[in-house]
């Protein structure tokens, strides 16, 4: 039991004062002390450890272990040396201590008794305040989401002419330059890598199993078809793992040559079959088309990288 | 018993009476904003005036009951706010068509008059630029119609607070202290279904957003007639088969017409090689063969 | 005491969530002082315009920061990224309408909330150091207005702010040096859209936050002003909690608030002029709504000529502020009834219709010009 303020203080043989003050130790947050102030004694107020109280009768009085004549030997208080707690922040001091004498109590204005009144209101400014924010969300997310995911670009760009291929079955850089131009900004110009391979009959069975390969737009209708009898191929540039440029190498392992991606070491053949690496599938086949005199014409896909599937991005 | 002047008991009313609806109008009006009507006139004025009937009685029949209450100490008789929405509403239609002309009238000879002031003003007596012309007159035809204006509306209050008082009359009174009236017209408020009333309103607000954003144009209604898209604005062009066939029929044609007359100039650079003539020093002839238009298939 | 076997079922989730707060944060003791605050004389609707201003400020910030995902502050990008915001990003107009309208609206509110402290004469002791921040803030909330007005750089953007940047480099002894320091430069270009831009998002932002705070501490500090006059019975009868009774009538102040802001976009969506050029062409510039009382007055000939135009743009305006901020210990009279206090009711009123009649000058003004 604390003892409470005010309480009567006794010793062995009679009452000498009441407490007037309580020390708290701001580590422990137990009371160290309590300070009583003497009966007819003026301002005299004598420090008094907690062990020396024998025993609470009540919380209205307690009882000293000491005699009223060794009482005066508790030293005076310095009340230079404490501060009150309007002047420090004790954390959780609260839920240890409980000095008051009584509670506080605060009455309640009558429009405020009685709960129907209370909730009526604030379920209301709840509900009030979820109708300010909901028309907000529909638009708020659309337009945030306006640039994602944008339409498919099927223009065909010319990246070169077949002759540079002088040898089957190797691959050959082809490097064109195409425009970008994104929402409001001017039109830039972006240099972009495409791997040709010039197949032999048995390679290209490999690259299209004999079957046409479909590129779709993003309502499904088909934008172009390759067929598997012409013997030209054109990868995408970027390694389907992660999107790294990768290149045609000649390696100790395949002295013939292989696409080989520097970044995670994927390793592809002349077909785009994946050989070796963390590659998730085979090399990117991209629409291409020929013409009369040999140019080479593409539809530049971005696929997304890291994923089995054939999932185009732009 | 306490007593108020018409005047008083009128915009004591009223003022509480508007403000109450106007947060439900307001709701309306943004709908059919959005719906691209205007609130304020035509098939949108009339939409607004036919749904703020309902709103206004309710709000009415609040309003007035919590001024009697706390102001009277008396509390009128049920149906009242219907009742007295209908008088306010007949007083009205006579009342404000005929303020609107009076005022009307008044500006317009307060604002000639003022004229004719500032004229002879700026004739006879000193010189007034532009400026202090614009405010001078403002200020004068402008503080003579806000008086009459005012007055005007003092007389419409009077006659909403009449007819308020003809309710006072048949009201019961109200035994207690101020405490206990201010308790009764704040219960007033609080409804005896509270979740009915908080699952209707929020029921009703999500369907209402939802309109909302079905309304809500996704580009800007007024867009500037110079702005540049980003994207090609997909112009369907019908498609004419037989124009088609055509121009290839004309291209076609040229393009025989332009390979019959290099063949010509071929021979005739033969013949004029084995008979010697005269070195005609024509460049274009010498240049490059050039290869006679193909007609290329174009992919798809 | 009896003990009554435990009937009540386990505490819910969400109770055990709260309650492992409250335990560290004293939460509920937090939120019942904040929430818990008597109102004496009852909450009312006048009290709401300070929530309210908070409110719109809100949006403005979530409309502002949405408008970033978008807008570019160079000046090459500046107009077209705005005109891309206006008509292709999904109800791009919509949320660039409402951040402009909202600043309007924001502009009313600090006058309609300045009118409610003047009148109720809640400026006098003890809540001088609230009205004095609380001018600070009207300060931020115009200098809001002017810095955001040129983000769109075009015509209407950049000649109203030239005009304005004009009119400050007329300070006296540190005009020239403001002018430039806002500029960035001797003329108008990159470097002030860039300035404009950072004060607009960061430093007036954080500033408003923190002044606002303040401004609120004070206030509860001080505790509500309370109505001007009534027995102490019938303020006792009407007194009710902050929450859920003052809260409820803000949030139908905001609202409304909301709607009317909303239906503004929509009845006068954004439309801009051409992209700025250095030259106005047929184009006469006028500032924002707000400042066209100013604006008219600037057009009397006794504010021509050069000491003219300083009594007018530095000297009254400057003289008015300093009025108000001396207000709170110049009027020290513990009386708050506005009907008992005929200067302030009188002043108020001929501030008011003064600031009516010139800004409905400037308006018929135009018609002269056209």
């Amino acid at each position: 039991m604390q003892p409470k303020l005010t309480a009567k203080a006794r010793c062995t043989d009679k009452e000498i004062g009441r407490i007037s003050k309580v020390i708290v130790d701001p580590l422990s947050r137990e009371i160290s002390h309590v300070v009583i102030q003497v009966n007819h004694g003026g301002d005299r107020e004598r420090k008094v450890p907690i062990g020396e109280i024998q025993e609470a009768v009540s919380e209205e009085e307690v009882i000293l272990k000491c005699t009223s004549n060794e009482f005066d030997q508790f030293p005076e208080i310095d009340r230079d040396n404490y501060v009150t707690l309007k002047e420090v922040e004790i954390a959780h001091l609260e839920e240890h201590l409980d000095v008051e004498p009584g509670e506080i109590l605060v009455p309640l204005p009558t429009l405020e008794r009685g709960m129907p009144r209370r909730t009526f209101f604030a379920n209301m400014t709840h509900a009030v305040g979820a109708m300010i924010a909901l028309p907000l969300v529909f638009p708020v997310l659309k337009y945030l989401m306006k640039p994602m995911y944008r339409t498919f670009d099927n223009s065909w760009f010319n990246i070169g002419n077949v002759q540079k291929i002088k040898k089957e079955n190797i691959g050959v850089q082809y490097k064109f330059t195409r425009g970008v131009k994104e929402a409001f900004m001017p039109e830039e110009k972006v240099t972009k890598n495409v791997w040709v391979v010039k197949t032999t009959p048995q390679v290209l069975e490999k690259v299209y199993g004999n079957k046409e390969k479909k590129f779709e737009d993003s309502t499904g209708k088909v934008v172009w078809v390759n067929k598997p009898n012409v013997p030209y191929v054109a990868f995408s540039g970027k390694c389907p793992h992660l999107g790294c440029g990768y290149k045609w190498r000649r390696v100790k392992k395949y002295p013939d040559g292989v696409f080989l991606c520097p970044c995670h070491l994927s390793v592809y053949d002349e077909a785009g079959i994946v050989l070796d690496g963390p590659a998730p599938r085979r090399l990117d086949i991209l629409p291409m088309q020929l013409t009369a005199s040999g140019d080479v014409k593409i539809i530049d896909i971005v696929y997304k990288a890291g994923v089995k599937e054939e999932i185009r991005l732009l | 018993m306490k007593s108020l002047s018409n005047t008083k008991l009128g915009l004591l009313v009223l003022w509480p009476t508007f403000w109450t609806g106007f947060p439900l109008k307001l709701v309306i009006s943004l709908l059919l904003l959005a719906g691209g009507l205007h609130p304020w006139e035509g098939t949108g004025l009339k939409f607004l005036l036919l749904l703020s009937i309902p709103i206004d009685m309710w709000a009415l029949g609040l309003c007035a009951r919590t001024v009697l209450l706390e102001r009277l100490h008396v509390e009128p008789q049920p149906g009242f706010g219907v009742r007295l929405w209908w008088q306010w509403a007949l007083f009205s239609i006579l009342y404000l068509p005929l303020l609107y002309y009076i005022v009307g009238a008044v500006v317009a000879t307060a604002q000639s008059l003022s004229a004719s002031i500032i004229e002879f003003l700026k004739q006879n007596v000193v010189t007034i630029h532009i400026a202090e012309q614009i405010t001078l007159d403002l200020v004068l035809w402008g503080s003579v119609a806000t008086l009459v204006l005012l007055l005007l509306l003092g007389g419409w209050f009077f006659g909403l607070g009449a007819l308020v008082q003809r309710q006072v009359r048949v009201a019961v009174h109200k035994d207690g202290s101020f405490q206990d009236m201010v308790s009764r017209w704040d219960s007033l408020r609080v409804p005896p279904d509270q979740g009915l009333l908080l699952t209707a309103f929020t029921g009703g607000g999500v369907v209402l957003s939802l309109i909302f954003w079905g309304l809500l144009p996704v580009t800007t209604p007024h867009p500037h007639e110079e702005y540049e898209y980003t994207y090609v604005k997909k112009v369907e062009r019908p498609v004419h088969p037989k124009e088609i066939l055509k121009k290839t029929k004309k291209v076609l044609a040229k393009a025989k017409s332009v390979i019959e007359e290099l063949e010509k100039k071929k021979k005739e650079e033969k013949k004029s090689k084995k008979t010697g003539g005269d070195v005609k020093i024509s460049p274009k002839a010498n240049q490059g063969k050039k290869s006679p238009p193909s007609l290329k298939s174009k992919g798809v | 005491m009896n003990w009554k076997p435990d009937t009540v079922n386990q505490a819910t989730a969400f109770e055990k969530v709260v309650d492992f707060i409250d335990e560290r944060v004293g939460l509920k003791t937090v939120q019942a002082k904040m929430l818990n605050e008597p109102v004496p004389g009852g909450s009312r609707w006048a009290y709401a315009f300070g929530s309210c201003l908070l409110f719109i400020f809100i949006l403005q910030a979530v409309t502002g920061i949405l408008l970033m995902f978008y807008y570019v502050p160079s000046t090459d990008h500046a107009y077209a990224s705005t005109q891309y915001i206006l008509h292709e990003v999904d109800y791009g107009w919509f949320l660039l309408s409402y951040h402009f309208w909202g600043s309007s609206a924001m502009v009313v509110m600090v006058f309609a909330h300045m009118s409610q402290v003047f009148l109720w004469g809640a400026y006098k002791r003890p809540r001088e150091l609230i009205w004095l921040v609380g001018l600070a803030l009207f300060g931020i909330v115009m200098a809001f207005g002017f810095t955001g007005y040129l983000l769109p750089w075009d015509q209407r953007a950049f000649w109203a702010t030239t005009v304005g940047v004009e009119i400050m480099d007329k300070t006296p002894v540190i005009g020239d040096f403001l002018s430039r320091f806002l500029k960035g430069g001797p003329t108008p270009g990159q470097m002030t859209i860039s300035r404009f831009f950072v004060i607009h998002v960061m430093i007036l932002p954080a500033t408003l936050m923190g002044l606002a705070s303040l401004h609120l501490f004070l206030f509860r500090k001080a505790g509500p002003a309370g109505p001007f006059r009534g027995s102490p019975e019938e303020i006792k009868a009407k007194t009710d909690y902050f929450f859920p009774r003052q809260i409820w009538k803000d949030i139908i102040a905001m609202a409304s608030v909301f709607l009317i802001v909303a239906s503004l976009a929509f009845i006068e969506p954004v439309e801009l002029l051409e992209k700025a050029t250095p030259d106005p062409g047929d184009y006469h510039p006028e500032p924002e709504w707000y400042f066209l009382f100013l604006f008219q007055l600037l057009r009397l000939k006794i504010f021509g000529g050069e000491f003219g135009q300083f009594l007018g743009t530095i000297a009254i305006p400057g003289a008015f502020m300093e009025l108000l901020a001396a207000l709170p210990f110049i009027d020290r009279h513990p009386n708050r009834d506005i009907f008992k206090r005929p200067v302030a009711l009188v002043s108020w009123i001929v501030v008011m219709l003064g600031i009516l009649i010139f800004t409905v000058s400037a308006i018929l003004n135009r018609e002269f010009l056209d």
